[in-house]
């Protein structure tokens, strides 16, 4: 008889209260209670999830042979889109979060209930609060800054984990002044409200006190356009913070991180910008403070060659996988579509696998 | 052998090329071509080049030895696939070949020598000469050199002045290729240059516009994004020929899987998907299998399968980019889940739904531990380009024609279909495919190996190139 998910989601919460503070990753050598955790968490996800069991037995893969965390199989994230990766029954299911991927494909579908977004949200506030909530200069203890999230309210974006995350964030965190600043627009694109944005951005400015500004790379961008065409400069008050995830997915032009933290720089004034990662699979977050993305120790990181399924030495490119311990309705071993590097405890992204249009003789090179 | 520096080109990325060293580049290879090459007979052009053709097939050729020594350093493409690729390429450039092109194109081999006359001309009392552009501008593409060096030759056919420009990473065979010619005539080097850059490098823009304002024509071959961003900067007077992207595919009828024909057939189908490791406009991105008997089309994956196991043997495909292996490991994980399931639908232990929308069926054939070679037999018979690399998909159907319906989305990227079907059911699948928009149509095994007077993207390429004078009587 399997342990319950409760009861393994409350050895996960164990952990996740042990590490409220970044540390690093890996446990001392000998006793790892992450990995006898892992070990499992696999054993249940094994049992209770149909589509995950057919995966391993086509990776001939038994439970009992599973003797290290390597050993377990990572499913891609691409077969969130098709396969029922969930052990919640459909009855019990409450919310699902969709990957944001473009209308041509279908999305990924992470299916979630009381339980798994309760867990999802324990897991993503210290990690939040350990990057994005560090008291600084201008940031005193406590401080409950004015959170603007750039994206559309969870009311018109229910299937959005980012969403979800910052309704948390705003909820949990946020001072007077915290909202939802995005719309949808044509297309179902996300798009700025910009006069709203603009308002709460003098208002802040003219309290003085510090900012958090929620968002995604490609509504930064909208931000950073818009500015410059009403001819407008903000210099936030010092202390303030962006935190910014990457993905385009063609929804404006594509800036290099490096251009895009330069413009906002500029149009914004000298703020902390700190570039999260995170996906609608997962329920965790990677931040990075400057040295490489780090997840919270209740997570680890691997890259593997994807020619032969292997480890890749450190430092040398591999696709990612990345096992959350946070999943634990679902799946927590997923092998990601990005190509990484891992340097330490953090990791360096080096791109997407992207399935594009045909590559022909017409292929551009560079 | 060493190349010594002849093309600008040559000179590499630490040549900071300027805008007046290309003006001066363009006026150099127009006089010479107005003083020499023009005054040159069709005849006598086209032996240069077909015995240049010819020299590139002996293995001892220094260019070829060359080629094969540092392509795959620089090019990417393994010896083997590249020494396949350029027999198969410079094989088909003969004397016979390129007067066939130009009598095709032009009506006569000598349409670019004298005033001559058809016979409808004749009936209308008129005479008339094919002239090609002064100056010809080629805008290449990365990956096969085969479009960049077809191009160089047409430009030579009709006695242009050339200027072939190439990506920073493709333009190894192309200076090869204008080296060979050199050496073959020295004047037919002097008609030719070659430049480099990437086209997001600063300046770019700036040579490139100088080029298209020199030119009287343009070729381009690229993405569909960066043909859009070239053809608003033509100027008027510059003719402009534009190459997209295009995707094959393969169609066999169910007469051709009998056990006699069907061991051919595998045979050819493999040559197809390994010919330059199937990343040519040219190459299959699936087979569509008319299917009688259920089954059959599995024994044709399966046969398939052990072939191209067979050639990783005796011709590999080569180390790939990591970007590309990891597209090609997840596709195959999703064929994998889904064959998996399909398989499990018999099992008790998995009664419940395991997928959101059942998967058709799937069967997965693919080399161990590595990506070398992938088949997958897919009851979905929806196009979808493959990820290349020697990555096919087999999709039986229950007749010939449900193709168009499933191929619809590509209908204009088309390019060639390959066909294995019997002589009387031949010419009405021909009909039907040509109207419905393939530009060619051709055995099964030879996709890659198209005839010098192909009609590139279903237009004359030769004939695109000239302009006419008619001279009436």
């Amino acid at each position: 008889m399997n342990p319950s998910h409760s009861a393994l989601a409350g050895r996960v919460r164990d952990l996740i209260g042990r590490h409220s503070r970044p540390t690093g990753l890996h446990a001392p050598a000998g006793s790892d209670p992450w990995e006898r955790l892992a070990l499992d968490l696999f054993s249940l996800q094994h049992d209770t999830v149909p589509a995950y069991q057919l995966f391993c037995r086509t990776r001939g893969c038994q439970p009992d042979s599973v003797r290290s965390w390597r050993q377990i199989p990572a499913v891609p994230t691409s077969a969130f889109q098709e396969l029922e990766l969930t052990a919640i029954a459909p009855e019990a299911r409450a919310r699902v979060f969709h990957s944001s991927g473009t209308t041509a494909q279908r999305p990924s579908r992470h299916v979630h209930h009381a339980g798994s977004l309760a867990l999802y949200e324990d897991s993503l506030r210290p990690w939040f609060a350990a990057h994005l909530l560090a008291t600084g200069p201008g940031f005193p203890v406590g401080f409950r800054p004015r959170c603007l999230a750039l994206t559309p309210p969870p009311g018109l974006a229910p299937h959005s984990s980012l969403v979800h995350m910052l309704e948390v964030v705003n909820h949990d965190f946020g001072g007077a002044g915290s909202g939802f600043f995005g719309r949808i627009g044509p297309e179902a694109a996300w798009e700025l409200d910009l006069d709203a944005t603009t308002t709460a951005l003098e208002v802040a400015c003219a309290e003085g006190q510090p900012v958090l500004v929620l968002g995604t790379a490609f509504l930064f961008v909208h931000l950073v356009d818009a500015l410059d065409a009403a001819g407008r400069r903000f210099d936030l008050p010092s202390g303030s913070r962006l935190m910014e995830t990457g993905g385009y997915k063609g929804r404006s032009r594509t800036l290099s991180r490096t251009d895009l933290h330069a413009a906002l720089a500029d149009r914004l004034g000298p703020v902390r910008i700190v570039p999260e990662y995170g996906m609608s699979e997962l329920s965790s977050q990677a931040y990075d403070t400057g040295d490489g993305f780090r997840f919270p120790p209740w997570v680890r990181v691997r890259t593997v060659h994807p020619e032969t399924g292997h480890d890749v030495a450190e430092g040398e490119a591999g696709l990612l996988r990345i096992h959350d311990l946070a999943n634990v309705w679902s799946v927590a071993a997923l092998e990601t579509g990005d190509l990484g590097r891992i340097r330490g405890d953090t990791f360096e992204l080096l791109g997407r696998t992207t399935d594009a249009e045909p590559r022909g003789c017409s292929r551009m090179s560079r | 052998m060493t190349l010594h520096q002849l093309f600008l080109a040559d000179l590499g990325p630490e040549l900071e090329l300027t805008g007046e060293t290309l003006r001066q580049a363009c006026f150099a290879v127009r006089r010479n071509r107005n003083d020499w090459l023009l005054r040159q007979r069709t005849r006598g052009v086209i032996e240069m080049v077909a015995h240049t053709a010819e020299q590139w097939l002996e293995p001892v050729n220094g260019f070829r030895a060359l080629a094969l020594r540092d392509g795959p350093k620089e090019t990417g493409w393994n010896q083997a696939t590249l020494a396949r690729g350029l027999d198969a390429f410079f094989g088909s450039i003969t004397v016979e070949s390129l007067e066939a092109l130009v009598a095709q194109d032009l009506g006569d081999t000598r349409r670019l020598d004298d005033f001559g006359a058809g016979s409808a001309e004749h009936r209308t009392g008129r005479t008339s000469l094919a002239v090609g552009p002064e100056l010809l501008v080629h805008l290449t593409a990365g990956n096969l050199p085969n479009p960049a060096l077809f191009s160089m030759i047409l430009g030579l056919v009709t006695r242009s002045a050339q200027v072939v420009k190439c990506p920073r990473d493709a333009s190894f065979l192309p200076r090869l290729f204008a080296h060979s010619l050199a050496a073959t005539e020295s004047k037919l080097g002097a008609c030719l240059e070659l430049v480099s850059w990437s086209h997001d490098e600063r300046g770019a823009p700036a040579l490139e516009d100088l080029l298209f304002a020199e030119a009287d024509c343009v070729t381009a071959t690229g993405s569909d994004a960066m043909l859009a961003g070239v053809r608003p900067r033509i100027p008027a007077k510059t003719r402009f020929v534009a190459h997209g992207h295009r995707l094959s595919f393969g169609l066999i009828a169910k007469e051709s899987l009998s056990p006699y024909s069907r061991k051919r057939l595998v045979r050819a189908m493999a040559d197809d998907i390994t010919a330059w490791n199937q990343l040519g406009c040219l190459s299959p991105h699936a087979y569509y299998v008319e299917e009688e008997a259920s089954g059959s089309t599995e024994t044709l994956a399966e046969e398939l399968a052990a072939e191209l196991e067979r050639r990783e043997a005796s011709e590999p495909r080569g180390p790939l980019g990591i970007a590309e292996s990891a597209l090609i490991r997840s596709r195959r994980s999703t064929f994998e889940l889904r064959s998996a399931a399909v398989a499990s639908l018999t099992d008790r232990n998995l009664n419940r739904s395991l997928f959101f929308e059942p998967p058709a069926t799937v069967r997965l054939w693919a080399s161990p531990d590595s990506t070398a070679w992938t088949v997958v037999l897919n009851h979905d018979a929806r196009l979808q380009p493959s990820c290349l690399h020697r990555f096919i998909e087999i999709k039986p159907v229950r007749q010939w024609d449900e193709v168009l319906r499933f191929a619809e989305p590509h209908r204009h990227q088309v390019s060639t279909v390959a066909v294995a079907a019997p002589d009387d059911r031949l010419p009405d699948i021909a009909r039907r495919l040509a109207r419905w928009g393939a530009g060619r149509i051709c055995p099964i095994g030879r996709m890659q190996e198209p005839p010098a007077a192909w009609r590139h993207d279903g237009r004359p390429a030769l004939g695109d190139l000239v302009t006419w004078t008619d001279l009436e009587s």
